[in-house]
């Protein structure tokens, strides 16, 4: 049985409900649904039945990566972090893999100085 | 005894009839006319004796399914030979460099309140190890699978 059968009725509910998705082949011929729900109840749907068919998603076949109408309009590709105390932009950087001027060039709108940043102002991370 | 045999005749010819009801033209037409009405493309049906068989290729295993639920309910089909094929899928790509990935879902799995699960990523597959409380277990799944991973081998133990 392939994995596409193993969670055709997972699919099924998506296309019932108006989520629309995408399949591709992840790591060892893991399915990863990639799609965007209607609606939190819709996405909840399509979690529970993954939780019948794979009580503590455990098996590594599939990756359901759903995203909400609302959270996709919004999220748009960027990541945001959090400041913490303590914490510059080339700390910020290094747990990205990326050079602290990528996060400065998608901050300027709210960051004055690269040197100044302060516990609880949310960065955009270019992701 | 002429007369008695057309009598028998008649009526075994009359069975037949009724048994086959329609054609295997006209099963096929209908099974046609239901799967392009049930949105089901890029499937062909061939009948013979009242077995339909489906062939070409669809999108994925739950459009294989719709197209063989959709010709069971064709009224004079007996059964249906599925031989569809799924479409071939592309190569999923990360959506992100590995530490860009770590970093990613280190800071949603804080923000989610799953503090005591804690990952690695290699080629977009990441690996999940440490504790998170029951009741928190299936939200923190859900942020790792959000991240745009490829792969996953969820070892994350549910806690209390």
């Amino acid at each position: 049985m392939s994995v596409q059968e193993k969670y055709v009725s997972l699919l099924e509910l998506a296309n019932q409900n108006g989520t629309t998705y995408e399949l591709s082949e992840g790591n060892e011929g893991t399915l990863v649904v990639t799609g965007t729900a209607p609606s939190a109840e819709a996405k909840q749907q399509l979690w529970d039945e993954y939780a019948r068919l794979d009580p503590e998603f455990r098996s590594g076949d599939l990756i359901l990566n759903i995203q909400t109408a609302e959270s996709a309009a919004a999220g748009g590709g960027m990541h945001t972090y959090t400041v913490e105390s303590g914490d510059n932009l080339t700390k910020i950087a290094g747990k990205y893999g990326i050079q602290w001027k990528a996060i400065w060039d998608h901050n300027r709108d709210i960051l004055k100085d690269p040197d100044k940043i302060y516990p609880g102002q949310e960065l955009k991370i270019p992701m | 005894m002429k007369i008695k045999f057309i009598t028998v005749f008649t009526i075994a010819i009359a069975l037949v009839l009724s048994a086959c009801g329609k054609s295997d033209a006209d099963l096929q037409k209908a099974v046609t006319e239901k799967l392009t009405a049930a949105s089901v493309t890029g499937v062909a049906v061939a009948v013979k004796d009242g077995v339909a068989t489906l062939t070409g290729e669809v999108a994925d295993a739950a459009a294989k399914k719709k197209a063989e639920d959709t010709a069971k309910t064709v009224e004079g089909i007996k059964s249906v030979v599925n031989s569809t094929t799924l479409k071939p899928i592309p190569v999923a790509t990360p959506a992100a460099a590995d530490p860009a990935l770590t970093g990613k879902i280190d800071q949603d799995l804080k923000k989610a309140g799953c503090t005591g699960a804690s990952v690695s990523v290699t080629g977009g597959k990441v690996t999940v190890t440490g504790e998170v409380p029951n009741a928190k277990y299936a939200e923190c799944v859900q942020v790792i699978m959000q991240s745009g991973i490829t792969g996953i081998d969820n070892q994350l133990k549910k806690g209390k």
